[in-house]
């Protein structure tokens, strides 16, 4: 799977859980999930949970807190395909 | 289960034994304001002191308490339900650590200090994983010493009055997963004037509390075992509500 299509799949998984649209729109890499496109924190979990069952990954919680950004998300989930 | 660095053990040592050299000064004084100033009643306290003090001879497991959230006095509330005020002055690590919203404390230098003293870690909701992650392994930590710690499984004070099912906090149950032998104690605690959430409870209000140790299990392992655990207390915690009210 190409980064680009992991990219994708994170955006389609986080989407719902999205407050603010306009982010949404201009997301990219460096786009804040928690502060840029305003998910509630606890819906993080969700989310985290959501790339597992997507991805076939299992995400410690240690792993997970190294995610801020759509571009750290995307990082890990290669790191745990590789 | 993390091994903080050797800065942050002397700080909590620090702190509690800080905490404990002062316990008369602000535990005393802090029952006085519940019980005297507020008016507020435990009912059936003797009974209900007499239980907790029956399950913690019981297990010497480390105990994360547990409670619904309805008003910022909770934490305190609890504390004072289960072991009233002399009692903690002979058992000190039995006082629970609280992880309070810095935001709802931090504008003035005594109420940081305040704070500090009576077992406080500062606590920004929504914040950065790092940051959250950080005090959450300074909980496991105190845990894994023999101390008690007190954690809201809901993600904050209930709007709806009720407790919410859907507002689970993952923290919950991401330290029960990394600290062994950990038991939740679950509390239901509710006012009889407590229609909805406030900042404290009314004057004069009694206080209904019932607890009791959660059984948890899951099949799953990493984050999902842990948001069993957070879901399976809110669930428990949901369960006692209906019992409440039930029995009105």
């Amino acid at each position: 799977m190409t980064r680009d299509e992991i990219f994708a799949k994170v955006v389609e998984i986080v989407k719902p859980f999205v407050k603010s649209e306009d982010a949404l729109a201009a997301v990219n890499d460096e786009t804040n999930i928690l502060e840029d496109l305003k998910v509630n924190s606890a819906r993080l979990v969700d989310i985290i949970l959501n790339f597992e069952d997507e991805f076939d990954i299992e995400v410690e919680d240690e792993d997970a807190d190294a995610v801020n950004t759509v571009g750290d998300a995307v990082a890990l989930i290669e790191e745990k395909l590789s | 289960m993390t091994r903080l660095p050797f800065r942050t053990r002397a700080a909590h040592t620090f702190q509690r034994e800080v905490g404990r050299l002062a316990a008369a000064f602000w535990v005393i004084p802090i029952a006085f304001i519940l019980r005297v100033l507020m008016g507020y009643r435990i009912k059936d306290v003797a009974q209900v002191r007499a239980r907790y003090r029956a399950l913690l001879k019981e297990s010497d497991h480390p105990l994360l308490i547990c409670p619904n959230h309805l008003t910022m006095m909770d934490s305190a509330v609890v504390a004072w339900a289960l072991g009233g005020s002399w009692w903690y002055l002979f058992h000190y690590s039995r006082m629970p650590w609280n992880l309070p919203e810095y935001n709802n404390y931090s504008s003035q230098l005594p109420t940081r200090l305040g704070a500090w003293l009576i077992k406080c870690i500062p606590v920004i909701r929504g914040g950065r994983r790092e940051d959250v992650s950080r005090v959450i392994k300074r909980v496991q930590h105190l845990l894994s010493r023999g101390e008690t710690a007190l954690i809201f499984p809901e993600a904050g004070r209930s709007r709806s009055g009720r407790v919410e099912a859907d507002a689970v906090a993952h923290a919950v149950g991401r330290i029960l997963t990394s600290v062994p032998g950990c038991q939740p104690l679950c509390v239901y605690l509710r006012g009889d004037r407590q229609q909805t959430w406030s900042t404290v409870p009314a004057r004069g209000d009694s206080f209904y509390i019932d607890f009791e140790v959660g059984e948890l299990h899951s099949d799953h392992s990493g984050m999902r075992r842990s948001r069993d655990f957070s879901r399976q207390i809110v669930d428990r915690l949901v369960g006692m509500e209906e019992e409440y009210f039930a029995g009105r």
